[in-house]
């Protein structure tokens, strides 16, 4: 399947830099201040040219790059710009996997006669980015997604490159391996092995390397090959709703917090139309243009909006937020149906089962993948073990 | 979407073998272990009708007292672990 992988590389810096201009061409590390015990969230270039890495200790990251400018993160600034991005891309393919901040995968399957050629398509793709978000990206596409990525990532930036369908080896052999997903403990013995890029890998054949390596091992094999089986995780465009509000002065209490998540939970009970969420989501723009959010699984669909203020309080009332609140806004997601519970005679086994079915579905609301799996027969009569049961996703 | 992932897959395994084929050692977690006894012997050709399959497994107990179950894949001629029973 032809796949599209679009790139935003150091997209936080590359906001930040959006927002002050002053900024550009200067090494500038995303992540509070290096007297705080945190890591680095992002890093522009001229930084990472001196040592510094994404998840160093900012400390380190200091000591790396003397004149490097520190600045607090803003989360759900760069996740509004991404959802941007994504939303632009969903006007080239219906498709559209949201991979990591600043990397997104697309179905363009099939698309490439409706433009001059992939090339073409990738331009505009870039093209369309620039327009709605200023944001620059490179682009690369493919067969899989890994060599999709590798082109992406081998592209300077406002490039596309594509790699021709069976020509996948030929473009990853020069590569270094250091591009595969694999341990660090893994690449650094490929290095040892004296496998520097991915020709010297695909030239081995598998059995040796599957004996070191186990299945990692035939996994790097096959990218290196340029065979990646992973399948395209389109995103569900759910339905989200968000009520926002702005203090006429930057808000320090929590009772202050609490009135207005009371006027934003009865917006949104409005909007809900009787039905219920699963999820919450707090977000504050805060005074000097830092932000916080705070997103909260509900154990249960919730349909009330007393109950919703009820854990919103809670949660304030554990967070100590980092300066005054300039405005606050509080996003549901994960709507359903569901109004009220039948009740019944079997009380005790009728609830175990509601509880579990309950408890499967916040799990997936949390983690947005079913985690809880039940084992079925699918050849019991097999003479091979694997072809006799199998785990498939509990589906309360 | 609803995936099917089979149990009991098989994994590769490093096994040392003697004169006869049979195997004299397994490396487990990076350790070998002597094989101590050979408990049982089978073959298992099976699948003509798609990729075929052709597999001498092993029942084996290891230095440790571990019983372990791997076989030989007769195609491939590589050596998989495998939960049996």
């Amino acid at each position: 399947m032809r796949i599209a992988c679009v790139l935003i590389p150091h997209l936080p810096v590359a906001v930040e830099r959006q927002r002050d201009p002053a900024l550009r061409s200067r090494p500038v590390v995303i992540g509070e201040t290096p007297d705080q015990r945190k890591a680095v969230l992002d890093c522009a270039p001229e930084a990472e040219a001196q040592g510094v890495r994404v998840g160093m200790p900012l400390r380190q990251a200091l000591a790396l790059c003397r004149e490097a400018l520190f600045l607090p993160p803003h989360p759900s600034l760069y996740r509004d710009v991404f959802e941007s991005v994504l939303e632009a891309l969903e006007g080239f393919s219906p498709e559209v996997e949201e991979s990591a901040l600043g990397r997104a995968y697309l179905n363009v399957a099939g698309l490439a006669p409706h433009y001059e050629g992939e090339l073409d398509m990738g331009e505009q793709m870039i093209r369309s980015l620039r327009d709605a978000t200023a944001m620059v990206a490179s682009a690369g596409i493919a067969e899989g997604k890994f060599v999709a990525w590798a082109a992406a990532v081998t592209s300077a930036l406002g490039q596309v490159c594509t790699v021709p369908a069976a020509k996948e080896a030929e473009f990853l052999h020069p590569l270094d391996v250091s591009l595969l997903p694999a341990a660090p403990d893994t690449l650094r013995r490929l290095e040892l092995y004296g496998l520097h890029i991915m020709g010297d890998l695909a030239a081995l054949p598998v059995g040796p390397l599957q004996a070191q390596f186990g299945a990692e091992g035939k996994r790097l094999w096959e990218l290196a090959l340029g065979t990646d089986k992973e399948p395209l995780h389109p995103r569900l465009r759910e339905e989200l709703l968000v009520e926002r509000l702005r203090f006429p002065s930057p808000a320090i209490s929590v009772e202050a917090l609490v009135v207005a998540c009371r006027r934003l939970l009865v917006r949104l009970h409005w909007r809900l139309h009787g039905r219920a969420a699963r999820r919450m989501r707090l977000r504050a723009l805060l005074w000097g243009g830092r932000s916080w959010e705070k997103p909260v699984t509900f154990h249960e669909a919730v349909v009330d909006w007393e109950r919703m203020l009820f854990i919103a309080k809670s949660v304030l009332a554990n967070t100590t937020l980092p300066a005054p609140v300039e405005e606050l806004a509080i996003e549901l997601s994960g709507i359903t149906e569901e109004r009220g519970r039948q009740a019944t005679l079997f009380a005790e086994k009728a609830g175990l089962k509601r509880q579990l079915g309950e408890t499967v579905r916040q799990l997936r609301a949390r983690w947005g993948r079913p985690l809880v799996s039940r084992v079925v027969e699918v050849e019991p009569w097999s003479r091979l073990p694997e072809r006799r049961h199998a785990l498939i996703d509990y589906e309360p | 979407m609803k995936t099917l992932q089979p149990l009991k897959q098989p994994r590769p395994v490093a096994v040392e073998t003697g004169e006869s084929g049979e195997p004299v050692a397994v490396v487990l977690s990076g350790r070998r272990l002597a094989v101590a006894q050979v408990q049982d012997v089978w073959r298992i050709d099976d699948e003509w009708w798609r990729e075929e399959v052709s597999r001498l497994y092993y029942r084996l107990v290891l230095e440790d007292d571990r019983p372990v179950t791997v076989y030989h894949d007769l195609a491939s001629h590589h050596w998989f672990k495998q939960d049996y029973d």
